[in-house]
């Protein structure tokens, strides 16, 4: 049966590539929670903005999408960085249940990207191109899409960066305490409020250019946010909130399973199969997969 | 004296009355209707005005108000010799069926419309129906496209465009015949939610009736990813792929189709291929997508308020700068049904509650030529009140334009068949 074991190739790579596309957005989300003790609604937002960037560089200039990349990080990694200390503020206040109150912020500003993106630039479904858009190759009998093994491999190297990052850089250890204990951090001399708005900042400028890769692969409108946000969500559970490495792993176990379900069982049931998943995990193991969770 | 009657001081009297006169001159509205005391018709619009359907509910409105302007043009809507004026006002659900139906209850209440004109989706078109038959007011829809709205047997509701079940299946149809070598076998894909999952079922329905064999029937969920699906149907190898979905699943089966290197040798999809918005994202991977439409520009219908159909078109493209889809034809055609029902009616404004069932059952004998094509509505059976009579003319995007391709005596181009593989 040599076209059921093509099938079974092509639905495994499927899987593997759609789990490196969410991991792509999910691994900032993971960073900022860590750190910032904070579940980013907004996160959608930041895919979103990121999708429209690479959308009006390569309409309005011409230039191809993947140069959006790193204008991106740069731009939504600064405006992060200013949003940054408003969260710290909220999320350290002394009002009753500071953590409702950021999460209700975070979700605030995500309904306020949300409604802005719809006024400013319409309803309108826009792709991204780029020089890697519907390219393939056939690899014996499967076809292995470009634009997604460039995403998957975006995921792998900003996983990989961000580990050398928090555990072979001096400012990384200071993240990392922080991510631990935060008074004993400060008590080391970690300016714990500048630290915040540059991880906020790194976050947005991370999933920001996973946006761009997005609208490349999928397409970009400003209702489609609200769906990253929720994957970011599923997977982050599943990691184990706050579990960088997890989040990788934890998206590549979702996209197998959703890849294979959706094949061999039928498409409307992959969601299903997704929640059960996460039920299942939760209930062995509510620190994640990894058991690396907060 | 009490602290009420202080309230209304002489002070305060001269104060308003400044007010009211200082208003006259610069046309404030609210001092204009109560000077008005010409009768009108009133017309409540119930569409989406904000949120996410935001594009299409302002599509709606835009049909309706040409079909006022038009009317209002020629001296308004003759009853009995007489001409009346129609004056518009409107209700956003918001792109939620629960405020869809909050808002028609306002226009009937406050606003008391002789006549509702229907919401863009089908999902408020079903929320609002209730408050219709509550109220008695008869509501012309001039876009919804569910079947499930004419299955509940709306006694108020009457829809323009055919339900989504008979148009998908008869383009089908037209595709096999012109397919050449003929086509033996479909994929037929929908996205789980109501209108697509419909559409979905009207290519299955519809293929069988066609004499294609349907090799996969696949509901998938508005947010997944499209890859596994495309993959299996990519293994079966079928003619002609159909899919049943909104604007973002379909260009997003184009990208992942073409990322999988799969082309079909036709691929149709039914609403959103006549939006210029798709053509523009896929750029030229658009080209040889099929699609389904009620009407065009190009065919050959016409009545006495709007011209032909292509006048028609030139009208709707001088107020919004782009051709108009069937949708805003459809509701612009709304607006006939009601000028043709009240004229044979034959009662004046303001209609009492009496005159509003009697409109309904004049609605119901509608049977005229517009120049969107016949209306007629069913009296029975799953598509009760809606005007199956449109012959669906299949489109496919050649050179990243919209072209009709089928029936034969709709063509303005022949149907590109097979697809050649991409590039």
């Amino acid at each position: 049966m040599v076209p059921a074991l093509d099938l079974f190739l092509q639905t495994l790579l499927n899987g593997l590539l759609i789990g490196g596309v969410i991991g792509t957005f999910t691994i900032g989300f993971q960073l900022a929670f860590g750190v910032l003790h904070v579940i980013d609604f907004a996160v959608g937002g930041w895919v979103v903005l990121g999708g429209y960037l690479g959308y009006y560089m390569a309409a309005g200039l011409g230039v191809d999408g993947f140069l959006a990349i790193p204008v991106a990080f740069v731009l939504f990694g600064a405006i992060g960085y200013l949003i940054g200390p408003i969260l710290y503020n909220v999320r350290n206040s002394r009002t009753a249940r500071p953590e409702l109150m950021a999460l209700a912020l975070t979700f605030g500003l995500f309904t306020l990207l949300r409604g802005g993106m719809l006024t400013a630039w319409g309803f309108n479904t826009h792709s991204v191109p780029t020089a890697l858009s519907g390219e393939s190759l056939a690899v014996g009998p499967v076809t292995v899409p470009l634009i997604r093994v460039a995403a998957a491999v975006f995921a792998i190297a900003i996983a990989g960066g961000l580990f050398l990052f928090l555990y072979r850089t001096r400012y990384g250890l200071a993240i990392r305490a922080t991510a631990e204990n935060r008074q004993n951090a400060a008590l080391m001399g970690v300016n714990i409020r500048r630290l915040s708005a540059n991880v906020y900042g790194l976050y947005a400028g991370i999933t920001a250019m996973a946006g761009v890769l997005m609208g490349a692969i999928f397409s970009v409108n400003p209702e489609v946010g609200l769906r990253y946000t929720l994957f970011a969500f599923f997977v982050a559970v599943l990691a184990g909130l706050g579990s960088v490495g997890g989040a990788l792993v934890a998206a590549l176990l979702l996209g197998v399973i959703e890849a294979f379900v959706a094949t061999y069982v039928g498409s409307s049931y992959s969601l299903l199969a997704i929640f059960a998943t996460l039920f299942l995990v939760l209930l062995v193991s509510p620190r994640g997969i990894l058991r690396h969770g907060l | 004296m009490s602290t009420n009657s202080k309230g209304f001081s002489r002070r305060r009297f001269l104060s308003v009355s400044a007010v009211a006169f200082a208003a006259g001159p610069l046309g404030m509205p609210f001092v204009r209707t109560a000077r008005a005391q010409v009768a009108t018709f009133k017309a409540g619009v119930i569409t989406s005005l904000s949120g996410e359907n935001i594009l299409g509910g302002n599509l709606t409105k835009r049909g309706y108000d040409l079909w006022a302007e038009a009317i209002n043009a020629k001296g308004g809507v003759e009853v009995a010799g007489e001409l009346f004026k129609v004056d518009m006002f409107y209700g956003d659900d918001q792109s939620n069926p629960a405020t869809g139906a909050d808002a028609a209850e306002r226009l009937i209440v406050q606003n008391e419309v002789d006549v509702l004109f229907g919401p863009y989706t089908s999902g408020s078109t079903i929320a609002v129906q209730p408050i219709c038959q509550k109220y008695q007011v008869p509501m012309i829809s001039g876009s919804a496209e569910s079947p499930n709205v004419w299955k509940a047997k709306p006694e108020f509701n009457f829809g323009i465009i055919p339900a989504v079940d008979t148009t998908a299946g008869k383009s089908l149809a037209v595709l096999a015949k012109l397919s050449n070598p003929m086509a033996k076998t479909i994929a037929v894909i929908g996205v789980n939610e109501p209108f697509s999952k419909e559409t979905g079922e009207g290519f299955r329905d519809g293929a069988k009736e066609a004499g294609l064999e349907v090799v996969a029937y696949e509901l998938v969920p508005a947010s997944g990813d499209l890859t596994p699906v495309i993959s299996k149907i990519a293994a079966l190898n079928p003619d002609i792929v159909a899919v049943g979905g909104h604007e973002e699943p379909l260009i997003n089966v184009v990208k992942t189709s073409k990322s999988l290197n799969f082309r079909p040798k036709a691929l149709i999809m039914h609403y959103g291929v006549t939006d210029p918005a798709f053509a523009q994202a896929l750029a030229a991977d658009a080209d040889g997508t099929c699609g389904v439409s009620v009407w065009l520009p190009s065919v050959p219908y016409k009545d006495d308020v709007f011209g032909t159909a292509r006048e028609f078109a030139e009208m709707a493209q001088k107020k919004s700068g782009h051709e108009p889809d069937y949708t805003e034809a459809a509701c612009a055609a709304s607006g006939l049904v009601f000028g043709d029902a009240v004229k044979r009616l034959g009662k004046k404004p303001v209609l009492t509650p009496e005159d509003r069932v009697a409109l309904k059952d004049a609605i119901a004998e509608t049977d005229i030529q517009t120049f969107y094509g016949p209306i007629k509505f069913e009296k029975e059976g799953n598509h009760y009140h809606d005007n199956v009579q449109p012959v669906p003319v299949l489109i496919q995007i050649q050179g990243g334009k919209t072209v009709a391709v089928g029936p034969k005596e709709a063509a303005a181009a022949d149907l590109t068949y097979p697809l050649p593989a991409w590039k």
